[in-house]
Formats: C-alpha cells, structure tokens, sequence
C-alpha cells in the first residue's frame, strides 16, 4: 500500500499572493510566524523543483503548522527514498531551533543549485523538516509582554480548584517582560547567594540558614488563594505528549498522548513516511552531547528504553560528529525527558532518534574554557577532590557561571531587581528582574548565525548517514535448457543498517524484499518474493538464491524494497543454451 | 419471512424515507395482536417500540430500534453520534434519563458500550436492549423510574460498526471482525489486507478445511464423528491433516489466509498503559490513533459526570475489573468497592466469574476498562458475555462430547456444517466443513434474552451504586452581632464515593465545591467539619465563600460550616462533577 505525502499534508500555494522579492531576512533575527511563512513561500517559489512547503496542521490559535520538503524527482520517488525528519520548535520556547533548520534549508537549496556533494545528495535523498511545531508558543516571544512558555494554550486546571487559566502571570514594573520577583518573606524558601547577590540561593536550615526571600514568577495571586501564577494560560509541551514514558497527569503533559492536533498531525505523518529512517528533534532534551545509556534487547513482549547494545555504536558516532561540529571537547550530561517525539520514534517506532538542544549557555561556557581552566572538581581530574575548596559554597555554581558569562557577553539577559509595590504584599520588599525570558535558551541576537551554521553543517552529514541499497552482483548460471541458477548480491552502501536492531524489534520497520517478476510455479526452490536479514552499512551485502524454470524468456525483472535504504530494480539477463 | 424482516431489509437500502413508512408501519403491526398479548415478568405490556431480542441486528438494524426508540421516548432519550467509524457509520449513543426531572447534563453518568470487538455481536444487542428496557418501564417500575430520574444512562451499542457488519453480513469465521477495518499489513510484504479467507464452497460461512492424509495425525471422533476432530493415539494411524480456515493463497506468496482484513485491536488502543505493538499485539501506533477510539473517549472526556463504566464483550462469563497489568493502579478503596458490586454481579448472572484482569485472565495493555479507571477514575468492568456452562446449566463447562450432544438434540444439527469434498488449487482433493461461526461465542436464539437481560440488570445495579447526593440539613446557629453559624449537611445515599480514590489522588475531577451566596451575607470562615459531636472544623485557609471537599463519601453524611456575617437570604451550592449540582435556600435571623 503506498500512502501518498498528500494523505496527511495538504500541499498549499497560498503564496501567489505574497509577490516578494528576494529573502525576507535580512539581519539575523528570530522568526515570528509571519515571518516564517513568508520565507518559507519565498523559497518555495524560487525552489520549484527542489523543496515543497505544505500545512502539517492548525494550531489552536489557528497558525499553519509548516512542514518543508526537501529533494529532487518524483512524490513516488521522494516517498520510497532514504528520509530523515527534522523536527524544531516542538519545545515552544525555542526560536533557535526553528531560525537554524531555516538556515539550514537555504543552505540546501544553494548548495543544490551550485552542483556540490548536495546535489547528489538531494537527489537521492527526502528530508523533511518541521520548522516550529508549536507556532502559539514561539509566539509569545513577539508579543507584549514578552513571556517564556513552551507549552500550547490549552486550557488547563494547574492547581485542580475547577477553575482553568485563571492566575497567569502580570508584567508589575510595565518593562514588557514577565521575568521574576522576590519578596521578603520569612516563610520564604531563599537566602541571597553569598557569592552572587544578583542571585538567590534555597535556604539550607542544617547550615542555619534562615529564609529571607519568597521567590516568585512576576505577577498578582488573581484567585486569591495564597499561590502566585500558578495556573496560567495553557497547556501542553508537545514534547511531553508522546506515549513513550507518557507522565500521565503532569501538568504539561496534555490529558493523553498525542492529545494535540499538533502532535497528532505529526504522528500520522511518520505513520505515513515509512521511508524515515532519522530523526533529530531540536528541544530541550539530548542525546548527542554524551552517548546515551544503552543495555542488552529486553525480553519478548517487555518495553525498554534503553538503546539497544548493538545499535549504540551509531548514536557514539554520530554523537562524536556533533560534539566537534560543536567545538566541545568534552561530554555533557545528556538530558532527557518523558513522553517526547524522539524517544517515541526511537523506542516504539525503532528509528534512529537524535535529540538535540540548539543552544544552552551550557555549552557556550564549556567551548569558551581554554584547556587548562581544567575544573578542580572535575573527577577526570586526578587529585580532583583535594583540589577541591572545601569552604566555597558550590550551590548555584552553574547559575552563576552562565551570569558570568552573560555578563560578558549578553549583558541585557539579566534584568537588575527594581523595587515595586505590590498590591498582595503592602509594606513588604518586593522586586522585580531576573532572568530575561528566552535568554537561556535561545543565544544573543549576534550568535544566531553561527550557531545555526554549526547546526546546518551537522544536519547535512546526518543527512548522509542513511542506510542505501545497491544491488552489487547478479549471477546467473544456467544449468540445462531453460533451467538457472540465479543469484543476486545486495549490499548497503549508507551508513546506518537497513534497519536497526531495535527496529526490528518494533516490529515497525518492514523487512527488506526482493521480488522476482516471475509466476510462482517457475521455481524450483526460493520464493517469488524473499525476505532479507538486516543489511549491515558501508558495503554489508545480503544474497539471494534461487532455482527457477523459465522456458519463454529472455530476462527477468526484479525489484528490491527496503523501508529505509530506498529501492532498486534491475533485470536479470537469461542466457540461451549455446550462448555464451 | 415476517413482515419485520422485510421491513429491515428494505430499511437497509432505503435509509431515511423508509424510515418515515417504517415507523407507520410498525406502529399499527404492534397494535393488533396487543389485545391477545399477556406480558410475562420482566417487561410490561407496554411495547411501543416491538423488538424480537432473540437474534441479531446489523449496524442499520439496530441504529432503526434506537430511532424508533427515540421517535417514542423523545422526554426520555436524546440520540446523537458519537462521531464515524473508518468506513464511515455512524458510532450511535442514545442519552435514556428522565430528561425532564433535573438537568440530564449534571446527573451522576453510567457508561455503557460494546462491541468494540465486531465479532463480540451480543454486545450491541445487549447495550440496545438496555436503553430499550429502561425506555418502556419507566413510570413502571419505581426502581427503573428512580434510575432516571436520579442518573443519566450512555449507552453506545456498536464502538466497532465495521466489525460488526463485516461479522455479521460476509462469509467469514468466529473471529474475523474483531479488528477495526483499517488495512494493516499483516505478513508485511508491503501489501494490506490482501489474503484473507475465501468462501470456497460458497455456502455463505468459512468454516475448516481437511484433507485426506496417510501421514495425518487427526481422525474424527468416533462418536460425534460430524461435529468434531481429535487427535490420534499415539500408537495408532489418524486419518486426516487439517489444513485451517478455508480460503486459497490470494497472493501466490505460498501461505494461505495470512493477511486478511483489519489486524489490529481497539481493544488496546487506549491511553492508559498503552504498549507499542512488540509489547501489545494489535495496539496500533499510538493511544486513540483509531477514529472509534478517539470519539468515545472525546465524549467520556466532555462528560465529567461519568461515575460508572462497562465495556461488553464476548466470551467467557466474565465480569473483569482492572487492573491489565501486574502492579498497574487500582487503589484498595476503589478495589474493594468494584470487589462487592461485581459480587452481586455474579448472583445475578449464573456462571459468571469475578476476576481481575491480569492475575485471573491474562496481561492487556492499553484497553478501555482499565483506561475509564485509571485515567479518568471512573469505576469500569469488561463483561464478558456468554459462557457455555449456560448450555447445561452446570458449574463446569461441557465436555466436547457434551456440546455435540448439544448442536446435535438441542439445536437440530444447528450450528454444524456437513464436511463436503472440494478441489482446492494447492491442496487438491480436499474436505471443507466443521463447526459454524456463530457456535461457542454466541449464546443460542432462545437462551439470547436472558443474556441480554441479565447482564442488563447487573449494569443496573452498578448504576445505582452511583453516588446519589442530598443536602439533608442547613442548620442556622445565630452567634449575636448579626453573625451566624450554618452547617450544612451533605447526604450520600449510595455506597459509591463523588470522587475514587484514583480520581482523588491524581486531581483528576475538579474538588467538590460547596459554596454560600447571599446579598447581604459576608462569609468570614469556613471549613470542612471533621466531628459533628465535638464540633472540630477544618478551617479552609482562603476564599471561605467556597470549600473544597476531596470527595463525598458514601453512605454517609459530610457537614460544611460557614461563619457568616449579615441578614436575609443565602443560598448553599454543592457543586460535584460526578455527584451533581445542588441548591437549596436558607434564610438568616
């Protein structure tokens, strides 16, 4: 059964209308909605041939949720090759993620036109791309007052008191941004940081330590019930709303898997692209910056989430790839989360599934040490632990690592406390300031194009770790008057297997066929169509033998199918007795 | 043929004109006999809408007694779609509750479905005769009037309509329409649904093929020689190979009957404990992926007055509680309660057996029961209907002798098909017969109405375990100094609590509110009373206008106390998701 791209995508051309003249960005900015739309049907018109731009879906504040498509040829040939799925903006604060897979399309489509390794690449080669699945988040990055959310604006009861999105947060000092506040409270939980008074650190009542601030999210109690913006608008993070290791009743997490029209228009589409055998998730969780964990198959009819043994040597690789595209000279901790599209496509469904952070202040912090800023608590280190201060105070070390390093380099990313009065606390200290919303995941205006250069230069070796299909050999003896021996030799010229270890496992990756043209009363032993093993990349090879009895003619055509390494056909020549 | 018959008949391909004449028709069919008709127990004369519940319905057929039932008990029903199958019928649910005693949208809910499994048929027949049942004998019967007036009954007959009638009107086997009609590629040759079983000898049913085999380890039974198979003795030579379902190798991929229609379950397709297909065969690529799935559990979600929960199926004699799984949620307190309702079940269904899922029966990822319980807290049961220890009446099932006896004296070789030669494309000189598909799942013409009715009446007894509120008191205490104290007595009057266990601890249920409002009343504190005889209150510690209870216990009575200050009227308010919307007024000195 072929299931058109169609089926689940309605291609549009609505950009008839949207007469532009060349690229709608000019200096490196994050994208807002209208602005994606307009790139995207600038490339769409100026790259006919080579990327298509259809609606994945609406989201509930009735954006068109983008899917791109990228490759050459023919929608059957674009559905039956090798695809990898780029999925960003899942995690709904993340404005990196989409400008870089945005980036990286460009890129393509330039390199396409100038004749490069691209070109062949693109040519035999679909890679799909969701630029921002969740448009109503990214959102609120454009609007005033500007508020970090990465969920949707599904109503919700946060706090379970039968009301839904009735105490959000409130912009007090009016500077056009929901950061924190700090109340002085002995109920509180926080101390101000010894080391940083910018800071604010939990009180530690073993070390006597007596709480000095409430700390709060900006914002009135709207439904007086003594808790401060706890049940704004929204929703749910389509990252968490995924059923592998869905966290039923989190707060984010949707009222069931695949509960959003988002994500549910996202799933049918792989259910519908079989041919997807990679997909990189840009959000907050990631397996590419350290290998993740990885352990023997589970038992029969037991679920896992661990990566199978013998598949981890391709997340090493791939991981090592990303790591230096990076400049990172060392592992992070991976991070991961429940319920997210990647661990569903990776477990469930056994796709290679890379996760990726687009950018954290994290990894800026580690690339910008010079090699001998080597961290005395570091275990790696030896001696590490008698080099370590025993009197400084390492909480909120990390915190006030990336302040330092904003400080430097962004200073505007921490708004400085300014006192207000506040209506639920009359004659008590309150400030507001903080963190500037989106500063810590998404990078200064001035580094946008040079993270997504990193990115766009590790997406297009992803783009060339498919698995491949060749057919490398075919023999075929005859052995009397219209009787042969036929054998053919297919090999993986990719990377990845044809299939992993674990997707076969799933059960979700059909195996490789080969079917001879042949009626089935021809052979005298194998089958009309064969079932082959998974086919190791970079030149393993499978075989298939056969015994048929083809009196009437001249050539036989045959056909191989692989899910994920594309499909070849061929034609088997049948000598004559007396011919040589 | 009976009229009836041909009026279904044409019903089918005539849709909605037909149904205008139908009802013309059936009307004046139904009156003359009336005055030659004495009711036995159990139904009164009253049969506006005449149904024969002694056989089956296809999806029009039934979808025709729920418009008719409708059309006569139009303050008693409210019939809508639930949404469309995968080849489009529609996924009735008739809404029976006395729709002007109270508001039908705020009563305690009992959920009722079946047939997720198209071939699990009496299920439709059954949830169909409950609506049926409750419709005629309201006014009737006080119970029944008290059900409706208290509670409101949803009741979807057919979740898998396209199982259904591709059970019920194609040539196929006992267990062909049990999936939904999605096209799955079983033997993953990249093709769906292309090699199913074929109707060879074209007698309208697939039944077993054999072939006469030197080799062959089976021979038939000696006694019953037409009704069964057994094995040979190991020392002694079989007669026969049996070869499977009857059918050919569509596909000339040299296997027989390996990809037929659907191949997936709806059954494990829901959010709760849902596994991937490794794990749970049949459950699809994600929770709700299904559109039947998806529309019932949209209008369960919609419908936060759903107390109460059952699923039907066939077969077994089962009455199924959660959880799936071992170690899956089930909280003690709810345990205990499903635990005695199902008891009862069990006095009022002979031969039926209350059991827990995975430890009594086997491990289920991601069904429906287990998903209204541990999701939404709602108190379910799997009913299994059906159970052969019904054909003799005994505490064990018969003897495969014993059921030949059966088909053999009792039925008049009903339910058998004569083995008769056939010359099959690759086996050759073949033999196809064996037992009929509605044998062994489906109770028999004559014993149907009592399935139907009997299982009816355990998911009445469910229902009226539903928790049943009443503000029994709202007592005025006045403390000098325009202030006043009132409490205000809470009644449960049925065992089950407003809010589970499960619900409780997961939130899932918005609190129960009980709140006072008056012009010139000022509320200064409130709480929940813990003692009524020494009078300790919990103080609520803001917003005291309203108090959030947890939940309203059963057979029993919560108090709420308000401090107030001021004069003149108030009202209270009980505002319960699952146990209702009350009002009632009070006055201050």
């Amino acid at each position: 059964m072929k299931v058109g791209f169609s089926r689940t995508c309605r291609w549009a051309v609505p950009f008839v209308a949207l007469l532009l003249v060349g690229l709608p960005v000019g200096a490196a900015d994050y994208h807002s909605h209208a602005s994606m739309t307009e790139h995207l049907a600038w490339l769409a018109r100026s790259e006919p041939n080579l990327v298509r731009v259809g609606e994945l879906a609406r989201s509930q504040e009735q954006r068109i949720v983008w899917m791109v498509e990228i490759g050459a040829g023919s929608e059957e040939d674009r559905i039956t090759r090798p695809a990898l799925l780029v999925v960003a903006g899942i995690e709904g604060n993340d404005l990196v993620g989409p400008f870089a897979v945005l980036s990286w399309i460009d890129r393509l489509a330039k390199q396409y036109r100038e004749g490069s390794p691209t070109t062949d690449l693109l040519n035999t080669t679909t890679v799909y791309v969701v630029p921002c699945l969740n448009p109503d988040a990214t959102n609120c990055f454009f609007t005033v007052p500007k508020i970090e959310r990465n969920i949707n604006g599904t109503p919700n009861d946060e706090d379970h008191d039968g009301l839904r999105d009735e105490d959000g947060c409130e912009d007090l000092n009016g500077d056009g941004l929901i950061t924190l506040m700090r109340v002085e409270d002995k109920e509180g939980q926080y101390i101000t940081d010894p080391n940083e008074p910018r800071l604010l650190l939990k009180a530690d009542p073993l070390k006597g330590e007596v709480p000095v601030w409430k700390l709060l999210t900006e914002g009135i109690d709207n439904d007086r019930d003594k808790r401060w913006n706890e049940d704004g608008p929204g929703g749910v993070n389509f990252d968490r709303n995924f059923p592998c290791n869905y966290r039923y009743f989190a707060p984010d997490a949707g009222v069931h898997p695949v509960s959003e029209n988002e994500t549910r228009a996202l799933a049918d589409f792989v259910v519908a692209h079989p041919n997807v055998g990679i997909v990189l998730t840009y959000g907050a969780a990631d397996n590419l910056r350290k290998t993740p964990p990885s352990g023997p198959p589970a038992p029969r009819s037991k679920a896992t989430d661990a990566i199978n043994d013998k598949d981890i040597g391709y997340y090493e690789t791939i991981g090592k790839v990303y790591r230096a595209k990076l400049g990172l000279k060392k592992d992070l901790e991976g991070i991961s989360h429940s319920g997210t599209f990647g661990d569903w496509m990776c477990f469930h469904r056994g796709r290679l599934s890379l996760a990726a952070r687009p950018w954290d202040p994290g990894v800026e912090i580690e690339t910008s040490k010079s090699p001998k800023d080597k961290d005395p608590n570091d275990a790696n280190v030896p001696g590490a632990k008698k080099m370590s201060d025993e009197g400084q105070d390492r909480r909120g070390k990390e915190e006030r690592e990336q302040l330092k390093w904003f400080d430097e380099h962004a200073p505007d990313a921490f708004i400085a406390w300014q006192t207000v009065e506040h209506p639920d606390f009359p004659g008590r200290k309150a400030e507001v300031g903080g963190w500037h919303p989106f500063a810590r995941t998404n990078p200064p205006a001035g580094m946008i194009e040079e993270v997504a250069a990193r990115h766009g230069e590790f997406l297009t070796d992803v783009a060339g770790r498919l698995p491949r299909i060749q057919v490398a050999k075919i023999e075929c003896r005859l052995l009397a008057d219209s009787l042969y021996e036929i054998e053919i030799l297919v090999t993986n010229v990719g990377f990845l297997p044809t299939v992993l270890a674990h997707g076969e496992t799933s059960q979700q990756v059909q195996p490789t066929r080969l079917t001879l043209d042949l009626e089935t009363q021809c052979f005298l032993a194998g089958e009309r169509v064969t079932r082959l093993p998974a086919i190791a990349g970079s030149g393993g090879a499978a075989k298939v033998r056969c015994t048929v009895r083809v009196p009437d003619r001249d050539r036989i055509r045959f056909q191989v199918i692989s899910a994920l390494a594309g499909r070849v056909q061929g034609t088997i020549e049948l000598l004559k007795a007396g011919e040589k | 043929m009976t009229i009836r018959a041909s009026i279904l008949r044409r019903n089918r391909s005539a849709a909605a004109l037909a149904l205008g004449c139908l009802l013309v028709t059936a009307g004046a069919w139904a009156q003359t006999p009336a005055a030659h008709v004495y009711p036995a127990l159990g139904v009164g004369a009253d049969r506006r809408v005449d149904v024969a519940w002694n056989r089956f319905y296809d999806h029009a057929g039934l979808a025709d007694i729920l418009t008719r039932l409708h059309q006569a008990f139009g303050d008693l029903t409210k019939l809508h779609s639930l949404g469309k199958s995968t080849e489009g019928r529609d996924l009735w649910c008739i809404e029976v509750t006395a729709r002007n005693v109270g508001n039908p949208d705020r009563k305690p809910g009992m959920f009722v479905d079946g047939n997720i499994h198209g071939n699990e048929v009496q299920a439709g027949e059954m949830v169909v005769y409950t609506a049926w049942y409750l419709c005629h004998q309201y006014g009737r019967l006080d119970r029944v009037t008290s059900l409706l007036d208290n509670y409101v009954f949803y009741l979807v007959p057919m979740v898998n309509p396209d199982g259904r009638d591709f059970w019920l009107a194609d040539r196929n086997g006992a267990m062909a329409g049990r999936t939904g009609s999605t096209p799955i590629d079983n033997d993953r040759d990249g093709v769906a649904d292309e090699d199913d079983c074929d109707d060879l000898d074209g007698n309208g049913c697939i039944t077993m093929m054999r072939i006469k085999d030197p080799q062959g380890r089976e021979k038939p039974h000696p006694d019953y020689p037409q009704y069964m198979m057994v094995r040979a003795r190991p020392d002694e030579p079989g007669e026969y190979t049996i070869l499977g379902w009857e059918g050919i190798d569509n596909d000339g991929d040299g296997r027989v009957n390996e990809d037929g229609r659907g191949g997936y379950d709806l059954n494990r397709n829901w959010a709760w404990d849902w596994q991937p297909a490794y794990v749970q065969r049949g459950a699809m690529d994600y929770p709700f992926s299904q559109p039947e799935t998806r529309a019932v559990a949209n209008f369960v979600l919609a419908h936060p007055n759903i107390a109460s929960g059952q699923c039907y199926h066939n077969c077994g004699g089962m009455i199924l509680r959660g959880p799936g799984r071992e170690g899956g949620e089930m909280k003690e307190a709810d345990a205990r309660l499903l635990e005695i309702i199902a008891e009862q079940g069990e006095r009022i269904l002979p031969y039926y057996r209350s059991m827990v899922c995975w430890r009594d029966l086997y491990t289920t990822w991601g069904d429906e029961d287990t998903w209204l319980y541990g999701a939404r807290g709602i108190l379910s049961y799997t009913c299994e209907m059906w159970t052969s220890q019904n054909l003799y009446k005994t505490d064990h099932d018969p003897s495969e002798e014993q059921e030949a006896e059966f088909i053999r004296h009792v039925l008049l070789d009903d339910g058998v098909v004569a083995w008769r030669p056939y010359d099959h494309p690759t086996y050759g000189r073949i033999e196809i017969g064996g037992l009929k598909k509605e044998w062994g799942r489906l109770p028999p013409s004559f014993l149907l109405e009592e399935e139907l009715h009997r299982n009816m009446a355990f998911a009445l007894y469910h229902a009226s375990m539903m928790p049943l509120l009443r503000i029994a008191d709202v007592a005025v205490e006045p403390l000098g100094n325009r202030l006043s104290k009132i409490w205000v007595t809470i009644e449960n009057n049925r065992p089950m609590p407003t809010r589970t266990s499960q619900d409780r601890d997961h939130a899932i249920s918005p609190p129960d509110l009980v709140s006072i409002r008056g012009s010139n009343v000022k509320v200064l504190s409130s709480g929940r009373v813990m003692d009524r005889f020494f009078k300790q209150v919990q103080a609520v510690e803001y917003r005291p206008e309203r108090v959030e209870l947890d939940t309203i216990d059963g057979m029993g009575a919560t108090r709420v106390q308000f401090v107030v200050q001021g004069s003149g009227a108030f009202t209270v308010t009980v505002d319960s998701a699952r146990g209702g919307l009350l009002r009632t007024d009070g006055a201050l000195p």
